[in-house]
């Protein structure tokens, strides 16, 4: 029986912890049919602007539309790559320099599938999803986060 | 019944807007709500954004009914 997919919930107040991760990971160890798995994790870097050095980013979403959208692309991604699993998590409010604040996990039967999978994910998560970041500086005013 | 729409801003446009969430006469499509709001808050004007009804992406001016959800988007900077 096909599994009826249902949007979830991708966010996370404050950072993602790395004992959310390996717990993650031991999830899986019950799936004897997959052969890989690939993780993406986004760390916050302590950039250097012109204006002052990132301390943080403090993040905002719309959360009902960025929500609607994540299972749209969960949905074309699982069409379009054998998968067994997949795993989103984004977080809101301030994380600190060093701290995560992206969590993508793909898990497959041959790691192909689930490395290109994983990397089509995060640039889709990045480019459509209604989330904004704010840098909060060592020094002045906070600066608006800009994608490149 | 009034005619009216929810209007949310994000980001740095709820910033400059200092408000998030409003209650707003309908004016009847996504264009006309942005030159309104251009001649509402000037501080608009220059600053990249779209447009999300009912958190659908707006490709084209767009009629607007009543209790609709349009939201203004700046661009986006997840991840």
């Amino acid at each position: 029986m096909e599994k009826e997919r249902k949007p979830k919930n991708i966010f996370v107040q404050g950072p993602i912890s790395p004992e959310k991760i390996a717990q993650s990971i031991a999830n899986h160890a019950t799936k004897t049919d997959i052969g890989g798995h690939s993780i993406f994790l986004g760390q916050i870097r302590a950039d250097e602007k012109p204006e002052g050095k990132v301390l943080a980013i403090a993040y905002t979403a719309y959360e009902d539309m960025a929500l609607e959208k994540a299972f749209e692309i969960r949905e074309e991604i699982f069409a379009k790559y054998p998968l067994t699993c997949m795993h989103i998590y984004h977080s809101l409010g301030e994380i600190k320099v060093g701290e995560i604040c992206l969590f993508v996990f793909t898990s497959s039967k041959h790691r192909k599938a689930a490395m290109q999978a994983c990397d089509e994910l995060v640039e889709r998560i990045k480019t459509e999803l209604p989330i904004w970041g704010k840098e909060i500086l060592d020094a002045g005013a906070p600066v608006w986060k800009v994608n490149t | 019944m009034p005619d009216r729409i929810h209007l949310k801003a994000f980001g740095m446009l709820a910033e400059k807007m200092g408000t998030y969430s409003l209650e707003i006469e309908n004016p009847g499509s996504s264009e006309v709500l942005k030159q309104q709001l251009l001649a509402q808050f000037p501080e608009l004007k220059g600053m990249t954004f779209r447009m999300a009804l009912d958190r659908k992406l707006l490709q084209a001016d767009t009629d607007i009914s009543q209790g609709q959800e349009i939201a203004l988007l700046p661009p986006f900077s997840g991840g």
